[in-house]
Formats: structure tokens, sequence, C-alpha cells
């Protein structure tokens, strides 16, 4: 839907050995927790392990675990989550960021057990800054 | 014979969803632009997209809320509302779980002062019947939405209107959706994809492969959608391009639907609301691929005098137009088809309270 969007241009940080960045969502309703389904987080073709990727939103931090069965916690079209996870990243350095997004679209049921889910992405380029 | 209707102009914030994403305005700017744009006076809004924290509205919200719109001169119409059957990723709600869901949200609609909650296809007559006595608690219409690709004349949905006459209640109907009754794959559209790399050839291919499929009408089930959702998929793959194939797949049979502008006849008693669906507007200032002139005639010489919401949804894939400009294009022709036909579009804020509170039933003290 909006998926040239997904990354917040300039907003990627880094700190140690975990690095963070951005994300708006790719849809035009907001999504409660438990359809953010899965994401991954891929710096200059490196991807950060799965275990180890967080997902804070609404000054909340969460596992993809935590989020498959939350309803309360929603992602509103208008505000930024954060997707962290280890990877270390050269900081003051240019680097190709890339966001994998799986989204579950609750009121769209394509089976009679099965709602439509979408995969989105997307990737830009951006400086890190030390957090 | 039935009285010319005189349908209520207004607008769904969904056509500017790029605008709001993309923070250039916030609700109330929107509103507010709405208003000074002339795009009422009816106003439509998804409550999911506008109103964080929704379904839950506090009192101070709403009074912040109907104050605005009483501000600016605009009348609300629909909220529209979800049923997220799929709320839970093992296992989909269960009819009184459904209820539950639904009823939360009808009471948001009225504590925000909407007379009508558009509702989905997900929602079966079962749950609509349980639906009606909450509707009329609470003194919301439920319109349920007949989109591409589904149709008037579907089985599905003259299952839910069958129900609807034996419910009687007039708490139920249904939100009309022009992207049912399409008559063309949208230029627009096709200009997108061209600007993304694809080949002339490809796009013609694209093209022919809809206009086969609008000759031979909506598909008759759920396994002839899937027939056709996997063709345009197989043209991108034979084309090089299988990065398109879902997005035609997606548009060619959910935005796109073939049906004739007079299947609505089969339902036309129960459309309660419309979203004048459309995808852009061409050089001679007409849309070119939804017949809005003739969905605004049928409505017209059928007597409604309900609201018409311009949907925009080329906001897709158009990020080179303004959608406020399309949107004051289309309505045009909203106008002058209704002209064309007889009647008018209403446009006056007073006139079109008076007349949508006469179209619609009211329920004595009713509120959330």
């Amino acid at each position: 839907m909006i998926p040239d969007r997904i990354i917040e241009q300039g907003t990627l940080t880094t700190h140690g050995a975990r690095t963070a960045v951005e994300v708006r969502l790719p849809w035009y309703r907001a999504l409660p927790g438990s359809c953010i389904a899965g994401a991954k987080l891929t710096i200059d073709g490196v991807e950060a392990p799965a275990e180890s990727l967080r997902w804070n939103m609404n000054g909340r931090e969460f596992s993809f675990d935590d989020l498959r069965t939350n309803t309360e916690e929603w992602w509103f079209p208008t505000d930024s989550a954060v997707l962290s996870g280890d990877l270390p990243v050269d900081p003051d350095a240019e680097h190709d960021v890339r966001v994998d997004l799986i989204l579950y679209i609750p009121y769209i049921i394509v089976s009679d057990t099965e709602t439509l889910h979408i995969e989105e992405n997307d990737t830009k380029t951006m400086k890190a800054v030390a957090a | 014979m039935t009285a010319l209707g005189k349908p209520i102009q207004g607008v769904t914030l969904y056509s500017f969803t790029r605008a709001f994403h993309g923070r250039e305005y916030d609700l109330e700017g929107l509103i507010r632009k709405t208003a000074a744009e002339g795009f009422g006076p009816g106003l439509e809004i998804i409550g999911f997209s506008s109103f964080r924290g929704f379904p839950e509205i506090d009192d101070h919200y709403a009074g912040w809320f109907r104050d605005l719109v009483d501000e600016v001169g605009l009348v609300t119409t629909s909220l529209a509302v979800n049923a997220d059957i799929g709320i839970h990723r093992d296992r989909l709600l269960n009819q009184d779980e459904l209820v539950a869901y639904m009823t939360r949200q009808i009471k948001a609609a009225a504590k925000l002062g909407f007379p009508i909650a558009r509702v989905q296809i997900s929602i079966e007559p079962d749950s609509m019947e349980a639906l009606a006595p909450i509707a009329e608690e609470h003194g919301v219409t439920l319109a349920l939405e007949v989109h591409a690709d589904q149709y008037a004349s579907h089985p599905r949905i003259l299952k839910l209107r069958d129900r609807y006459e034996k419910v009687g209640s007039p708490f139920l109907g249904f939100t009309m959706d022009w992207g049912a009754t399409v008559s063309g794959f949208a230029p627009s559209l096709i200009e997108s994809y061209r600007r993304r790399g694809a080949s002339e050839e490809l796009l013609g291919q694209v093209v022919d492969l809809w206009n086969t499929y609008y000759e031979q009408g909506p598909p008759a089930d759920q396994a002839e959608h899937g027939q056709r959702f996997g063709s345009f998929i197989g043209l991108a793959a034979r084309n090089g391009r299988p990065d398109l194939g879902i997005d035609f797949g997606i548009n060619g049979t959910g935005l796109f639907g073939p049906a004739r502008v007079d299947d609505w006849l089969a339902i036309v008693p129960w459309i309660k609301h419309v979203h004048g669906k459309f995808f852009g507007i061409d050089e001679n200032g007409e849309e070119p691929s939804v017949p809005v002139r003739d969905l605004v005639k049928l409505l017209v010489e059928n007597g409604y005098n309900g609201a018409i919401s311009s949907e925009y949804e080329g906001w897709h894939w158009n990020n080179w137009e303004s959608p406020f400009d399309i949107i004051r294009a289309e309505q045009a022709v909203q106008r002058s088809a209704a002209a064309d036909a007889g009647s008018r579009m209403i446009t006056d804020l007073a006139e079109a309270r008076a007349q949508l509170g006469a179209w619609l039933p009211t329920t004595e003290g009713a509120g959330a």
C-alpha cells in the first residue's frame, strides 16, 4: 500500500552491539500487536538474528512472541515504531538499511480459517548515529 | 413513479490517506481543509485510521470532535468500522465475540455523532440479525459495504438482502461501493506501471485481460475469482515481471469489479449509503474507468436521498497528482450528472442535515 514509507529516513541509531531504525505502518489503518507478525532488519546485507529483534511501540518494548497475542497495543498510522536488533554497525558511516514486515489484515478473510497477510519491504541508505 | 433523489455531496477522508499518513495534515487539519474546499457537507471517517485508541472514545474527545464538525459546517454521515474477525492470529472470532467487537464500534459511532456505521462483508446474516437491536438502541444504521470482488447480485449479498427483508429492521442496509461496477482498468494505474518500467506490450495485455473479464461479467463465485486473480499473476510472470503479478491481481479483481451498473437494482431499496469510489480524472474532466454519470443517474432515478462519499482510491499508486484537485473534479462530474438526470446534489449544510435526518431511522433518546 505505502511500502516506500516503511523506513523513516535519518533514524538509524547504534549503541554497542544494538542497532535500531524507525518504522512506519505501510497500511491505512491502525493494527494491533497481534497483526504485526514478523520483521527483518538487514544492514549492508547482514541480517540481525531473529531472536534479537525487539519492537518498540507506544513507549513499550516487545519481542515478536509477545506481540502474537497482544490485542491491546495498537500501531497508529501516523506513529513510528522502533525496530532494533543485534547488529553492530559503524557510526557516522552510510549504510544500506532494509526492513521486511509481515502484517495480518484482520478484516480480510481469505478462507474459512485464514486471514490475509501482506509482506512488504523498504530499503533506504542513511548514516548511522551513535545513540 | 419514484420521486427523483437528491444525493448529498460528501467525501471520505480515506481519499486523503497519503496526506494524513505523511503527516501533512492531522485529523483537524483535514476536516478544516474538507470544509474550506467545499468537499462536504457530508463527512465520512474510518475509525481505525483517524481516531487514536479507537473504538475507545472519551467524552472530552467526542465533544471536541462534534464541536469541530459543527464549527466548520459539515455533517457526519458514515463512520467506517471494521469487522476484525482475524484479530487473533490463531483463530477467527466467534459470533458472540464479533457482536461484542462490533458493539463497541457502534457505540463509538453514536458518541461521535455518526448516524451510519459502514460494516464489512465478513459479517454473516446471523451476525447482522444479532446486531440489529444494538444498532437500533444506539440509533446507528448498519450499512454493509458491497465492494469488489463482490457485487449486488452476488449470492452472499442476496443472502444478506433476504435476511434484511425477514428481520425488517430499518437499521440494516448496504453501502454501495462503485468499485463493484467499473468499466475499465484505471489509466492512472497503467501510468504508474509504466513509471515502474513495465513494457507497453505487457500493459496492453493487462488491459486486454481485464476487458475479457468485463465482457464475461463478474465472477460467479470465489473459485472463479481466484482463477482470475491467478491469471493476472501468470501474465506478469510470462512477461518477465513477476514482481508486478500480485499487484495486477489485487487491483484487477479487488478494485476494478466488472459488474454492470444496473446490477445495483438487485439491492437498491436497501442502499443507505454510497462510496463514490473512483481512481482518477482525465484531461476532459471525466472519470475514465468508473461510470460516475450512469451511477449518479441510477441513484437519482431510484429516489436515493442519502450521501455519496467521494472515495478516491488512486492514491495507492498516483503520487504525482493532488488528491484534493482530483476530488474537486470528480464532485463536479457528480453534480453535472445529477443535473442531467433532472435533479441536483445537495451541497447546502442545513438541507443536508434535514434530508439525512429524514432518510435514516432514528431512535428516541438513543446515544452511546
